[in-house]
């Protein structure tokens, strides 16, 4: 099943290994403008912002030494309800344009707040079925981001002694102190508030931690499994939902025989020995008492139907309490309270000049090339508008005259620009022509034409970049949504709010409202701000589709 | 923007003296682009980089004083925005050397706009600035132009170069004068000579950068 999942999940990333081709495929054949560089140049984040899937993460021994290595257990990944679907039926084909539906969608409310994910802890003996159970529950959850956590990343480094002990069958991996509880505390704490995390990736092979690591972010659903789930009270206190699979000694030694011989190759005796002498007197010391722990006890494992739907409607009553209906609210939020205009907006003075420039983008019959022309003219104004809203400090040099001159300089070395696919990229140009050597990430965010709402896709970063000024690009901002999004994303990255700059030529008054408090240390540059945005969700007046006529992907048809 | 000793110390109170004159709003960061260019140690390439920075603002900062009308166009979400249109019939004259390190700026604002050349060489003995080469289109006498010249330092070269203009039947309210650096002694010269001009610069300052032609085009 896990395996399943793997190879079928589509949009899936930069860092899994055995689907980059397709993935690379998909993406550029869906966004031919956009690069999907696969290179893992230590410089950058290379994150995919949609599901993400491990690396070869083998089965733990509970089993002692890995034998074969056929065992391609999949434990730890994040995975989107579109998983099960085939890749092609995430594509959805509207008039002649094709879109990519399965990004990941808002994890915050409209106040940029972050709604804290909902985090079931499942628990229970080996191959007692948890991963089952995980991925029923995922299935008939129909929540399009979930993230799941499997215990087994988090098993200690081993040292030389201990590693001879492994070798000979006779450590015990199913005892609490093989776990680093430290780390898996920080590593639940951080996806629980939406931060990024980087997994470590266990070598059962070496036992110990790979340099690689696994990429996470935190989910509408995060589940976290593994045989000791329950063991640590920290971590029972960010549980949301405590599930023991309970399932029959006899069955789950039957598994272990059956996986062990037939998929791993190794002999009955031994089998036999480490379950008696390790796996069966850990489970009625640590593991079986973690059932009064436990909420609910589901027996039999994954085939207990009424069971998990039962933990199926318990959850989406929950989630439907914190609620996520970004777009509409945002949009519906100013309409019911206006409210001055907060000092962060920081609005170009409106010379001829702009409103010029502006006359000829709006007008829907200017030519692309013209249109190009005089976007790229704007755009260079709004971003040395944004440098002169940096911190400068006093500066005094020798001139060729022999005189000093008491002049400026800029207080901070480190900017960065980050554009908001696709229309963002065509204010790069202009960032590169203003600062040398600047360095650009990049995020894509598209909007889920079933739901309306924003979704994040993909997302490329400097690797460095809390230790920045950001320059956030966006052409166009109508609710707000994609830019807060944006915003959340680098937030998650560690950038300090008051070092976020968010650029774009239009902005709507919700939008910038939407903005302002929501973030309200974000400064927000733009050329002109628009009354209102219509069902839609485009400006009004406004330019229309920014990236299309740019881009020259206009539809035939309005 | 900017707080007003610093729109003092860039040459704001030289505006209140010649209606004529017009200094970029002094933010920070046009400080700081100024700062490098007068700075010694500034290297060439970072000199033409930001040089080309200052010149693009300078020349933008220009393009608003020309006429214009109002005008309505439908956008695309079939609403209406009261836009304005810039009336044609403007080009920009560059006196050689140093005004044509301003004619790419003005290349990428206005594609196609007409450009005309002024050589106006200073008399080795009698420092009497005299024309030596002056080619403008046919119809400049109904233009307006855009006169660009970076430094001027005792105002001499662009008193002749309007001069010619004027020859050539140019109105004087229809020259602008962009620039990026002048010494209070040029900005009367010229004010006093033609009053009706219009000066836009970065930065009024009794100092002028007088390398800037030498360093801008590599030849020191």
């Amino acid at each position: 099943m896990a395996a399943k999942i793997n190879t079928l999940d589509p949009p899936s990333s930069a860092s899994s290994d055995s689907d980059i081709e397709e993935t690379q495929a998909d993406f550029s054949e869906v966004f031919p403008d956009c690069e999907i560089e696969e290179e893992k140049s230590g410089d950058f984040y290379n994150t995919p912002a949609s599901p993400i899937t491990v690396p070869y993460c083998p089965r733990p021994p509970s089993t002692g030494s890995q034998k074969s290595p056929r065992s391609r257990r999949q434990r730890t990944s994040s995975l989107n309800q579109a998983a099960k679907k085939t890749a092609a039926e995430c594509i959805i084909r509207t008039q002649h344009r094709t879109i990519y539906t399965a990004g990941r969608p808002p994890w915050y409310n409209s106040e940029g707040q972050k709604v804290e994910p909902f985090v079931i802890g499942i628990c229970g003996g080996s191959a007692s079925g948890k991963t089952t159970v995980a991925e029923k529950i995922i299935e008939s959850l129909g929540v399009p981001w979930v993230t799941l956590l499997s215990m087994d990343s988090f098993y200690k480094v081993l040292n030389e002694k201990q590693h001879e002990i492994a070798d000979k069958n006779e450590y015990n991996f199913d005892h609490p102190d093989a776990f680093d509880f430290d780390l898996l505390i920080s590593t639940l704490q951080r996806l629980k508030e939406g931060r990024k995390v980087e997994v470590p990736i266990y070598n059962f092979v070496t036992h110990s931690r790979e340099t690689r690591t696994k990429t996470m972010y935190g989910a509408n659903v995060i589940i976290f499994e593994g045989i000791l789930t329950f063991h640590n009270t920290k971590v029972n206190e960010m549980l949301d939902m405590k599930i023991f699979v309970d399932t029959d000694a006899d069955v789950r030694l039957a598994r272990r025989l059956r996986r062990d011989i037939s998929e791993r190759g190794r002999d009955l005796d031994g089998v036999l020995k480490q379950y008696t002498s390790m796996v069966q007197p850990s489970f009625n010391h640590y593991i079986a008492p973690l059932m009064s722990h436990a909420d609910i006890i589901v027996p039999r494992g994954g085939e207990n139907e009424v069971a998990i739907q039962l933990i199926v409607q318990h959850v989406q009553t929950q989630l439907q309490l914190r609620g996520l209906k970004l777009r509409e609210e945002l949009a519906q939020a100013y309409a019911i309270n206006k409210q001055p205009r907060p000092d962060t907006v920081k609005l170009l003075p409106t010379t001829p000049q702009i409103r010029g420039l502006h006359t000829f983008i709006r007008n829907k019959d200017t030519p692309r090339d013209e249109f190009i022309f005089y976007s790229k003219r704007l755009i260079r104004l709004v971003i040395e508008y944004t440098l002169s809203l940096m911190t400068f400090v006093d500066k005094t040099v020798e001139t060729p005259q022999g005189v000093l001159y008491h002049g400026k300089r800029m207080a901070t070395g480190n900017i960065c620009g980050v554009s908001i696919l696709r229309a963002g990229e065509t204010m790069e140009q202009a960032v590169c022509d203003v600062c040398k050597d600047i360095r650009i990430g990049k995020i894509l965010i598209q909007t889920n034409l079933q739901t309306g709402e924003p979704e994040l896709y993909y997302l490329r970063l400097p690797k460095d970049i809390k230790d920045y000024k950001v320059i956030l690009m966006d052409a166009t901002v109508a609710t707000g949504a994609a830019a807060m999004m944006a915003i959340r994303v680098l937030l998650d990255h560690d950038v300090l709010e008051s070092n976020i700059l968010i650029v774009s030529l239009l902005m709507a008054e919700s939008g910038v409202q939407s903005i302002a408090y929501a973030f309200p240390k974000v400064q927000i540059v733009t050329t002109a701000i628009d009354p209102e945005i219509n069902d839609k969700f485009y400006v009004l007046p406004g330019i229309g589709n920014f990236g299309d006529r740019y881009f020259g992907t206009e539809p035939s048809e309005y | 923007m900017g707080s007003q000793d610093i729109e003092m110390s860039n040459g704001f109170d030289y505006c209140q003296e010649y209606k004529g004159l017009q200094v970029l709003h002094a933010h920070h960061q046009i400080k700081e682009l100024q700062t490098i260019l007068r700075d010694k140690n500034t290297s060439r390439s970072d000199f033409k980089f930001y040089a080309d920075r200052l010149i693009r603002l300078v020349i933008e900062e220009s393009l608003n004083q020309l006429p214009f009308t109002d005008c309505k166009v439908v956008t695309p979400t079939g609403a209406t925005y009261n836009g304005l249109k810039y009336r044609s019939g403007n080009c920009g004259v560059s006196i050689v050397r140093s005004g044509e390190s301003m004619e790419q700026g003005l290349r990428d604002c206005c594609r196609s706009i007409r450009i005309g050349k002024i050589l106006v060489e200073s008399d080795a003995d009698t420092h009497e600035a005299r024309v030596v080469y002056a080619r403008f289109p046919e119809d400049i006498a109904q233009r307006h132009v855009l006169l660009m010249y970076p430094i001027m330092s005792t105002g001499n070269t662009v008193s002749k170069a309007v001069h010619v203009l004027k020859e050539h039947g140019v109105k004087q309210e229809c020259i602008i004068l962009s620039n990026l650096f002048c010494t209070p002694q040029a900005v009367q010269t010229v004010l006093d000579a033609y009053p009706k001009i219009k000066i836009l610069t970065s930065e009024v300052h009794p100092v002028a950068p007088n390398h800037f032609g030498q360093k801008y085009f590599g030849t020191d």
